[in-house]
């Protein structure tokens, strides 16, 4: 950090001055003067930590919580070892003894925690949080809820998910809320290195949980996913250091300021640097063409994980992309074309691959490269409405996509099966889950009045108000092209007998996230006035 | 007012959902209710109702203000009648769902959403809201033919929502680029900021709108899904998209398109006089190849609803009179018509037209009433069906003179193919097979009676319909037409 900071001329002066001075002949007068600005700066450091600090409790709590959780779990191990050997099929035998029901009030309790500090936690404009490594600003503050909101959703989904044998639950819930803070940092990294530490901390999370079922297929999608994203984070490293390298700068700020003076003869290698960095960020958030891993991880996933990636991942990576793009300002016109260019082959790809698949899990992997692309449509329109529209349409992908996988949790869990076909006859066997199921399907086809319309209304809204009619026809295109795979699963649910009669009963948790999900798409869908006025005041970037 | 108008259905909707689904019959007395209570306040609305006015009965209240959204409702003599229309047929269709016997409950609530929807969006004045309930519509629609229909009705449905959809998209982008340039979304002031707009622009405005609201009637080539819906829907809800569904794209072109983008509209009359010419004549033509009787009713709507275009395309008073005359008069000729087939089939499950014969002797009141609706239906002067086509054809022969004459030639057809399945089903030598069909029966009666007093009404006396609308009809000319 120091040295970093010395290198630039313009940066303010945080840097710890007594390092740069080893060399002076040390006489009483000076020592005196030294001890006391060593002191000075002690003191205006841990000052510094302390005010940091207070804007961080959120992450605070969420990181020991889940380090505790982690602990928990290594200790308290309920199942015998015939427990263990028992899942030869694709469910372990159910155990839901009182040490397991520890980890989800465990648990709830420090999502909760997390939640009233994140509500009490102040949002300072200026960027001076743990030396301008963090930045709480409106937009982080809402990508930060998401964040908390995913976990604590997720959560819900996986406490009676058969899926997973319950001696591993511990591990489980722990790296899903250690993915909830890395979501939270990245949100609000300010700063190339914390952002690529944030990230690290996501993916490594994620790799495991990848790899959680006692499946072949799940080591492989784990392995596969860790191949591809030890490559990306290499590159975008790459990119990273080329970055430095050209601006001598790694926060964001600075790096703005560095590039809006004219740097001679540096152009080809800045695009470079430009373009590995955003393979990066695009892998992340599954855009085309960094998006082969997508469905292969999804599949193997347990499908709760599978429902934390297609949300959380994707809202903090675009938030990142948000900051990095604006930071990037100067050099938007080079990249605009590629951008949208590639917005529009990802939506249309995602759509197109979405019809002919037949296992859940890997269409609604699909069907999230798709929502991708639609979102990025706010992201290349790069005007002010197209930052509120993501914000919108993040909340509602949030609330339809996780809300769609929790009736496939349900789903899966019923029958052990995930090909399209369990959904067969839902309507007859649980109504309420296929009338809410129907809901999300619907919003995310973008059926007003739900919340998902409502999103993607305001992002055509952004193409069309920038002028970007293409944009736009692409997006109504695909929204025609979608909607042949989401009626087909509401197709399988109502219009088809079902396989077996037995009515379908969910426990309480995943009740509520459904419930939670399906009064969010419909209430917020019929009222969004609330929630754009909450928005609006998030939707603008603090760089300065 | 108007609101509580599209209370009914909502509220009925919420009791049907509240009610378990083994209370069929209270279910279908709550249904019932709802879309009674429904016309009841429809025809206390006439009393209200000021046609010398323009839009009235307004209510207005704040939804989204960041995107100045509001919940604005209201009624013109351009909208009245199709309103009137909607809560009719609804209350008819809603008797002759009697023939449901299955999964009850989720019917009765799908269909009341649907009425709510079709309320909607021939009420709102809010272009988000009409887009809201334009969609809206679509949901039920879906259900109410896969599940409840026959045939290949997956197939059908599905095709019926994509078709549609696309189609709305279309609108959307254009409510978009209106909403960008204007900065509202009020269809009111839209229509007088509409005509200032670039004439390009307006012309790509209109395609766009012509686009969602063409599918919608459905105007040739775009009419593919019709038939397809039309025979696999059930009865009642075969009544509904061709009573009611099929005047939301009319009704798109009275409201939005014309009013909003008069120069695209001016430009693009020819096109419009040539498609109504080719709806008439072609549907005209197929309905005459049809051995299915459901079929050629549906085909015969295609034929029908090209009076409309062509009498739109005209922008005389007479034409745009008749056109408004035939939407309404289509929905209860054709609604009849589609009752008249269900009853048959209910009874006969069949209704391949070569496959009756000599029922006339068996059947008195249901031959009397085919009778009836097929006069009606091929335009015999005294049934309201006439009024309309000529009105319409007497607007246009000033302005598009040969499209005209050879939309005539559709008359013509229309009375073969209409009086040879009159000939086919109840005259020649009775079938032994059919001689133990009942007649129709007083429930059935009783959602026909209503559809012939307004027939014959109209038929004789059409100014009732034209009172209604004719100071609306004035102003759309003039202002479509410009200073």
């Amino acid at each position: 950090m120091e040295r970093f900071s010395s290198l630039s001329p313009t940066s303010k002066d945080r840097s710890l001055s007594f390092v740069k001075h080893p060399s002076i002949r040390i006489d009483i007068n000076y020592r005196e003067l030294l001890l006391h600005e060593i002191r000075y700066e002690l003191r205006k450091m841990s000052a510094l930590l302390l005010e940091s600090l207070r804007a961080w409790w959120p992450e605070t709590i969420l990181s020991f919580g889940a380090l505790g959780v982690l602990l928990l779990g290594a200790w308290v191990r309920p199942a015998g070892p015939s427990k263990a050997t028992s899942n030869g099929g694709l469910f372990a035998a159910e155990t839901s003894t009182t040490s397991t029901r520890l980890f989800w009030i465990a648990s709830g309790v420090i999502l909760v925690a997390s939640g009233v500090a994140l509500w009490f936690s102040p949002t300072s404009p200026d960027s001076e949080t743990f030396f301008g490594l963090i930045i709480c600003d409106p937009l982080s503050r809402v990508l930060r809820w998401i964040a908390l909101a995913t976990t604590a959703l997720v959560i819900l989904m996986v406490v009676d998910s058969r899926e997973v044998v319950s001696h591993r639950r511990g591990e489980y819930v722990g790296l899903l809320l250690l993915i909830g803070l890395g979501l939270m940092l990245m949100a609000e990294a300010n700063h190339l290195l914390m952002a690529y530490v944030a990230m690290e901390l996501v993916s490594l999370s994620s790799y495991v949980l990848v790899g959680f079922l006692d499946q072949r297929r799940s080591a492989e999608a784990a392995l596969k996913y860790l191949f591809f994203g030890a490559l990306s984070s290499a590159v975008m490293l790459f990119g990273m250091s080329l970055l430095f390298g050209l601006t001598g700068q790694l926060g964001f700020p600075d790096i703005l300021q560095a590039l809006m003076r004219p740097v001679a003869g540096s152009g080809a290698l800045m695009m470079v640097a430009v373009t590995f960095l955003l393979a990066g960020l695009a892998f992340k958030i599954s855009m085309v063409p960094f998006h082969m891993w997508t469905p292969d991880a999804y599949e193997g996933a347990p499908v709760p994980v599978a429902a934390f990636l297609s949300v959380g991942p994707k809202a903090a990576g675009l938030a990142l992309l948000l900051r990095v793009m604006t930071a990037l300002g100067p050099r938007w016109p080079d990249l605009e074309p590629l951008i949208l260019s590639l917005t529009i082959v990802t939506m249309t790809l995602g759509n197109l691959v979405a019809i002919v698949q037949t296992n859940v899990k890997r269409l609604l992997a699909y069907s999230t490269i798709a929502q991708v692309g639609y979102l990025l449509i706010g992201f290349s329109v790069n005007s002010n409405l197209g930052l509120q529209a993501i914000l919108v349409y993040l909340v509602a992908y949030m609330f339809m996509n996780l809300g769609v996988f929790a009736c496939a949790v349900a789903v899966v869990n019923d029958s052990g099966n995930e090909s399209l076909e369990a959904f067969r006859g839902l309507a007859q066997r649980s109504p309420v889950l296929a009338f809410l199921c129907t809901l999300f399907l619907l919003s995310l086809a973008g059926i007003p009045p739900l919340l998902g319309f409502f999103g993607k209304f305001l992002l055509f809204g952004a193409a069309v108000e920038s002028g970007q009619i293409v944009l736009a026809i692409a997006g109504v295109v695909n929204s025609a092209v979608a909607l042949y795979y989401y009626i087909n699963l509401v197709r399988l649910m109502y219009l088809l007998d079902p396989q077996q009669a037995r009515p379908l009963h969910l426990k309480l948790p995943l009740r509520l996230a459904v419930v939670l999900c399906g009064v969010g798409t419909l209430w917020l869908g019929l009222f969004p006035n609330e929630l754009v006025a909450l928005l609006r005041g998030s939707s603008f970037i603090s760089l300065f | 007012m108007l609101s509580v108008l599209l209370l009914c259905p909502l509220i009925g909707m919420l009791v049907v959902l509240a009610l378990p689904k083994t209370a069929v019959r209270a279910i279908r007395f709550v249904a019932l209710l709802a879309s009674g209570l429904a016309l009841a306040f429809a025809i206390q609305l006439f009393q209200f109702f000021r046609p010398q006015e323009a839009i009235q009965l307004v209510e207005r209240i704040v939804w989204i203000p960041q995107m100045r959204i509001f919940y604005h409702v209201g009624v013109d003599g351009l909208s009245l009648p199709l309103v009137f229309l909607t809560v009719l047929l609804g209350f008819i269709a809603c008797l002759a769902s009697a023939s449901i016997t299955e999964r009850q409950k989720e019917y009765y609530a799908l269909y009341l959403l649907l009425e709510m929807g079709m309320l909607g969006t021939f009420m709102a004045l809010d272009f988000f809201l009409f887009y809201v309930f334009w969609e809206v519509v679509l949901v039920p629609m879906y259900f109410l033919i896969g599940i409840w229909g026959g045939g290949r009705r997956e197939y059908s449905a599905f095709k019926f929502f994509v078709y549609t959809l696309a189609g709305s998209l279309a609108i959307l982008l254009a409510i978009l680029m209106l909403y960008f340039r204007t900065g509202t979304f009020d269809m009111v002031a839209l229509a007088q900021m509409g005509p200032l707009l670039e004439p390009d622009l307006q012309r790509l405005l209109f395609v766009a709108f012509f686009l969602g609201f063409a599918i919608k009637v459905p105007v040739f080539p775009f009419h593919t899904w019709l038939p397809d819906a039309h025979v696999d829907a059930p009865t009642p809800i075969s009544v509904l998209l061709a009573g009611v569904l099929l005047k939301m794209g009319g009704y798109g072109f009275f409201r939005i398109a014309y009013p909003i983008c008069p120069e695209g509209a001016q430009w693009a009359a020819g096109a419009m006089a040539v498609l109504g010419m080719i709806n008439i004549v072609y549907g005209a033509f197929v309905a005459m190849a049809q051995t299915d009787f459901k079929k050629l009713v549906a085909y015969s709507s295609v034929s029908h609803m090209g009076f409309v275009l062509l009498g739109l395309a005209s922008l005389q008073t007479e034409g745009v009179n008749g056109a408004l005359l035939q939407m309404f008069n289509h929905g209860t000729i054709t609604g009849g018509m589609f009752l008249l087939v269900g009853v048959l089939y209910d009874r006969a499950h069949t209704r391949d037209l070569n496959a009756f014969g000599g029922l006339g002797a068996h059947m008195p009141k249901f031959s009397g009433l085919l009778i009836f609706f097929g006069l009606a239906s091929l335009g015999l002067p005294g049934l309201s069906g006439f009024v309309g086509e000529f009105l319409s054809l007497l607007g246009a022969f000033g302005v598009w003179r040969w499209q005209t004459v050879v939309s005539v030639l559709g008359i013509v057809v229309a009375a073969a193919y209409i009086l040879t399945a009159i000939q086919r089903v109840l005259l020649g030598p009775p079938n032994e097979r059919w001689k133990n069909l009942p007649d129709v029966n007083p429930r059935e009666m009783a959602s026909l009676i209503p559809l012939v007093v307004l027939i014959l009404a109209l038929g004789v006396y059409p100014l009732l319909l034209i009172d209604l609308q004719d100071g609306a009809v004035q102003q759309f000319i003039a202002h479509v037409k410009g200073p």
